[in-house]
């Protein structure tokens, strides 16, 4: 009973497996996308701009990743991958050198790697496709601000910490291009929020009252633009008192069509996934090598390469006209 | 099964000797194995651009089915012990974490060698497990709510100490040699993983403390009235699992390079389905190590196995899928098991019926 209950068991196993074989044949080029997590609406419309790609560059696109931001899964997602032996890994790294391992284990096999969104160890990606540099993000918001003003009057900002680095780093940007470009304009005040909502409304509130001549705040960590969106709104100076930053769309939709914020900066989360994808067929082809200075991306034309950093270029603004085309 | 119990054949003797170690539910699971590994055997391999013959069918794949397996294996072999004195223990994943991190603390922070840091991370384990040993068996209390209780503990404390944020990394290459090369041809953490099997084994099977187990889970009060130091056997059970949660969290550690406060979170409960799948009664009182073992094994498999199934690729949620197949994967085998005995039943009542319709004929 036994031996032919484990024939019946073998024989339906290899009857079916058939089966599905004859379907999986396929050539493509396999490129595999590993977001933080995949129920991110960040790295979903990231993976919209990839979808687009994969389908003008005929590969095939596999995008996995943990549901919750787990670094052990996203190195067993990756060493799945290397057996599985595709062709490209690109992955947004929640661990930078948790995730390096299994990197260098994929390279070693003959598989092409580039980073993207959050770069991993140097040594275990052959590029990263960088979303936006400080100097970027800083001169897109002070240009951004001088533009809403008329580039002249006060002006405060309000800060995640001011300690953080890569905050300091922006504001250090901003400043630079205030002094440069912007003579007429004055940073009267930079208060943090400690990334907390509540707390950037209030300091936006005093800030207010304590600088009648105030003509606009800016916010650099995303927390910090509705919250002073909501202290504007509150004091009755919306419009009277203009509120940007950098930020989420979706945190900010609703402030942007009451015209309480004029435009929220990031970057073009699609171009981002787009640009990966076309970063990472070029390398498996081989046409993007070490030392390349400028990488092609169809629609959306050249891109700049800084040593092994390929560059998105500026930041993207959203505002009234375009937030609502953008979910995350 | 009565049939070839009652076969005079002595060429079949041999095979038959084997298959006595084995009950019938584990015959069932290896055939369920094998069924697995062939199907993923041929559905899942493929030669890909390049000529290379990559998925389910390479010796790579073999090794990673191995290695990730080697975590969960052991805090399944924790929980057998556990689950045949009829208890359970929902600590030991979060316990795993703790352990992770505190391993990574001891040799980060307080400057330790990786030998020193491990036989601490160690006694930690087993300190921990004797935390739910005296709960359990000094204050009486059940088994299911002291271990939810540490269930929330462990994991707590894991994330005070980093307060969320801390990952330890960059850990030695020899330290990274338990959890990432091979050692005599296999991963070196199965060794581990195998040596604890075997020491498990010996216990559950070899020694009087595993009958003294198996009589604990079966009737505590008669195990009692017998004779048998119920509290002391069960406080050893529970300190064995902590202790086996922290060898886990070493070799998690060096698998991954990394840790974090959020080591092995849901572990415990793969652990759990691997054991029952492996004809563990949670109910307690019957249970084998190398039921358990298949049991991994079978899970183990078929999540790996799905992941290089093309139609599952295409799907990008290997993840999800593999979580419920192996929610169908433990109906199926529980329904298996109550399946002759209800079938028995049925034909024994069909039996009786048509037995009392014929004295009623005249």
């Amino acid at each position: 009973m036994k031996n032919s209950l484990l024939r019946f068991c073998a024989a339906g196993a290899v009857l079916l497996a058939s089966l599905l074989t004859a379907s999986a044949a396929d050539s493509k080029l396999i490129v595999a996308m590993l977001p933080k997590s995949k129920g991110n609406a960040y790295f979903i419309s990231c993976k919209a701009g990839a979808d687009k790609a994969a389908k003008e560059l005929g590969i095939q696109l596999l995008f996995d990743g943990p549901t919750d931001s787990n670094a052990a899964k996203q190195n067993e997602i990756v060493e799945n991958w290397i057996t599985l032996g595709v062709d490209v890994i690109a992955v947004a790294a929640e661990n930078k050198e948790g995730i390096s391992t299994a990197l260098r284990k994929a390279q070693k096999q003959g598989i092409k790697v580039l980073t993207y969104d959050a770069d991993a160890m140097a040594d275990a990606r052959s590029f990263f496709v960088n979303q936006a540099t400080p100097q970027g993000i800083g001169q897109t918001l002070m240009d951004e601000a001088a533009r809403l003003v008329g580039a002249e009057g006060e002006f405060a900002m309000i800060v995640g910490s001011l300690t953080a680095a890569n905050q300091r780093e922006w504001q250090k940007y901003v400043e630079a291009r205030l002094k440069e470009k912007f003579p007429k304009m004055k940073l009267v005040a930079v208060r943090p929020c400690d990334d907390l909502k509540d707390k950037a409304q209030s300091e936006a509130t005093a800030l207010l009252s304590a600088n009648p001549k105030l003509k606009l705040i800016m916010a650099i960590c995303s927390p910090g633009v509705p919250g002073a969106a909501e202290a504007v709104k509150q004091a009755g100076l919306t419009g009277k008192v203009k509120v940007m930053g950098l930020g989420l769309p979706n945190e900010n939709k609703r402030y942007v069509h009451a015209g309480v914020t004029d435009s929220v900066i990031l970057w073009n989360t699609g171009d981002l996934g787009y640009l990966t994808i076309y970063a990472g067929v070029a390398l498996a082809k081989d046409e993007l090598k070490k030392g390349a200075k400028s990488l092609k991306a169809g629609a959306l034309g050249s891109f700049a390469i800084e040593g092994d950093n390929i560059l998105l270029g500026q930041p993207f603004i959203f505002n009234q006209g375009n937030i609502d085309r953008f979910d995350f | 099964m009565s049939t070839a119990a009652h076969a005079p054949a002595s060429s079949n003797r041999h095979r038959r000797d084997w298959r006595a170690l084995l009950t019938r539910h584990e015959m069932l699971l290896l055939y369920v194995l094998i069924a697995e590994w062939l199907f993923f055997y041929f559905a899942g391999t493929s030669t890909n651009r390049r000529g290379v013959i990559v998925g389910f069918g390479t010796w790579d794949r073999q090794f990673d089915i191995l290695r990730h397996s080697c975590e969960i294996g052991l805090l399944a072999l924790a929980l057998t012990p556990v689950i045949i004195t009829a208890g359970i223990d929902l600590s030991v994943g979060s316990l795993l974490g703790l352990c992770a991190i505190l391993f990574g603390k001891l040799w980060h922070d307080a400057g330790l060698s990786i030998p020193v840091a491990i036989g601490l991370t160690l006694g930690i384990g087993a300190l921990a497990g004797a935390l739910n040993a005296i709960l359990i068996t000094a204050l009486r209390l059940p088994p299911l709510i002291v271990t939810l209780g540490t269930y929330s503990l462990f994991r707590g404390l894991a994330e005070a100490i980093t307060r969320g944020s801390i990952t330890y990394t960059d850990f030695p290459e020899t330290f990274l040699f338990i959890g990432q090369e091979r050692w005599l041809g296999l991963p070196t953490q199965a060794w581990v993983f195998l040596s604890v099997a075997l020491a498990i084994g010996l216990l559950v099977h070899r020694t009087t403390y595993g009958r003294a187990f198996r009589t604990i889970g079966l009737a505590p009060e008669g195990a009692r009235y017998a004779g048998l130091p119920v509290e002391r056997r069960l406080a050893l059970v529970y300190v064995l699992a902590g202790l086996i949660a922290a060898i886990a969290a070493i070799i998690y550690t060096a698998r991954l390079g990394q840790a974090k406060a959020d080591a092995g979170s849901g572990y415990e409960l793969f652990a759990i389905t691997a054991v029952v799948l492996g004809g563990t009664s949670i109910f307690g009182g019957k249970g084998t190590i190398p039921g358990t073992l298949l049991g991994v094994a079978a899970i183990a498999v078929l999540k790996n196995g799905l992941a290089c199934l093309p139609v599952v690729m295409r799907l990008n949620a290997a993840e999800e899928m593999s979580g419920l197949f192996t929610g169908a994967l433990l109906l199926a085998a529980l329904t298996a098991s109550v399946l002759p005995k209800i079938l028995s039943n049925l034909r024994s009542r069909r039996h009786t019926a048509t037995q009392s319709t014929s004295t009623l004929s005249p």
